[in-house]
């Protein structure tokens, strides 16, 4: 992740970013370490460097991985109420919209929540582990594009939120006990975010078009 | 002050990777997605999602979202008849959070994208600091909307107590996820940029 070390007039270059938001130009390429740019205009985010933005990313991508492993083979949340019990797990919050025959509805909640996260986590791995060791992979750009389109589409903050929102729902009828898979599920969310909001886009773009470019200069 | 922008210097930014390249290419010759000087037909896709986001309201705030099933006797709710009931219940500040959720912000994401587009079309003297922060307001509330159809579907998915108790999904859960993301893709859809390339013309 030493962009700046070698081929610096061709990085100078690429580190001119046009604001997505207003198309001001912006030269980025005097960002240390841990240091954000905003458009001059119009405030908009340009990108933050970091050093270690990789690596940090790959770390919290492996353990939200694990966390989701985890928040789906447990229970979710179970409810009681005059003797009786139902204890849901994730899958169901998806599985059971199916059985009520909402069939779009089910595939829209599992995509959100589950599938969307879990490719976005894979894809974040197939490009931070050839970045981290500077091996070039003939899939990376392919790879770059599909992360930077799906990462608007997963939503697990969101359903952690509705999680929240449909305890205190229902607290007042029964009692509501939290499983190891909420917590799970709480963990994996906090280290997805981490994991999106460490690959910056203008340097992961920059890395990956040095490390395909190397071959053939 | 004149702004030196990429559209001046004949670059065109990819949405995606935010490379520079010509604004002559089709094509990011960093990551091979379509590249445009300013998105296509950008006010005409937006105004069309916008008007099939408004027509998907409807059925979403009409037909129950949910229908509570308790001792034989089946009870629908609306999403404004959950807020009514919550409030009856007490739980004011939850109820506030859906209000805000699923009506207010759906809601003035629609009336701000619609004002946005008006403004470029009409080129209206308005301020672009504050109309790009309004966008970037209705783009960022925008999967957040989708709390209440997560709210239904863990509420399904966990009240079941057979015939004692059970809570199932109705017609307009679907209808209102239908509203989040055709909103979602019209902000998408819609580019800021007209909005600064006009102060731009009007400089000159």
């Amino acid at each position: 992740m030493k962009q700046t070390n070698n081929n610096d007039s061709v990085n100078k270059q690429s580190f001119l970013v046009a604001c997505p938001s207003c198309d001001l130009l912006a030269d980025t390429s005097h960002l240390k370490h841990g240091e954000t740019a905003n458009c001059a205009r119009c405030d908009h985010f340009l990108c933050q460097y970091k050093d270690d933005g990789i690596a940090r990313s790959l770390s919290y991508s492996l353990s939200a991985l694990v966390l989701l492993a985890l928040a789906c083979s447990f229970p979710f949340l179970s409810f009681k109420a005059s003797g009786l019990e139902s204890v849901m797990t994730l899958p169901q919050t998806a599985l059971r919209l199916y059985d009520y025959g909402m069939t779009e509805l089910s595939i829209l909640v599992a995509a959100f929540i589950l599938v969307i996260p879990l490719v976005i986590l894979l894809l974040l791995l197939a490009i931070c582990i050839p970045l981290y060791n500077n091996t070039p992979n003939p899939m990376l750009v392919k790879t770059g594009r599909m992360v930077f389109t799906l990462q608007h589409w997963a939503m697990a903050e969101v359903f952690l939120i509705g999680v929240i929102v449909s305890l205190v729902k229902i607290a007042s009828m029964a009692t509501v006990v939290l499983g190891i898979s909420f917590w799970a599920y709480a963990g994996f969310t906090i280290c997805f975010t981490l994991a999106l909001s460490n690959l910056d886009r203008v340097q992961c773009w920059n890395a990956i078009e040095h490390l395909t470019a190397e071959p053939s200069s | 002050m004149t702004a030196i922008t990429a559209a001046s210097k004949d670059l065109a930014s990819c949405h995606l990777c935010y490379k520079l390249a010509p604004a002559t290419e089709h094509h990011c010759p960093r990551c091979g997605s379509t590249m445009h000087l300013r998105k296509t037909a950008s006010i005409q896709r937006t105004l069309a999602l916008l008007i099939t986001a408004s027509i998907l309201y409807i059925p979403a705030n009409v037909l129950p979202i949910m229908i509570t099933d308790q001792l034989g006797s089946a009870e629908p709710s609306t999403i404004l008849g959950g807020v009514v009931l919550l409030i009856e219940l007490g739980s004011a500040p939850i109820a506030a959070i859906i209000f805000i959720a699923s009506v207010m912000v759906p809601l003035s994401k629609l009336f701000a994208l619609f004002y946005l587009c008006w403004c470029v079309e009409k080129q209206a003297k308005t301020s672009n600091q504050q109309n790009t922060a309004m966008f970037r307001m209705a783009e960022f509330v925008g999967k957040w909307s989708m709390i209440d159809v997560f709210v239904v579907a863990i509420l399904v998915a966990l009240v079941n107590l057979g015939g004692l108790m059970a809570i199932r999904p109705g017609t307009a859960a679907l209808a209102f996820a239908g509203v989040v993301i055709v909103t979602m893709v019209a902000a998408e859809s819609f580019d800021p940029r007209l909005m600064w390339d006009q102060t731009e013309e009007n400089n000159e």
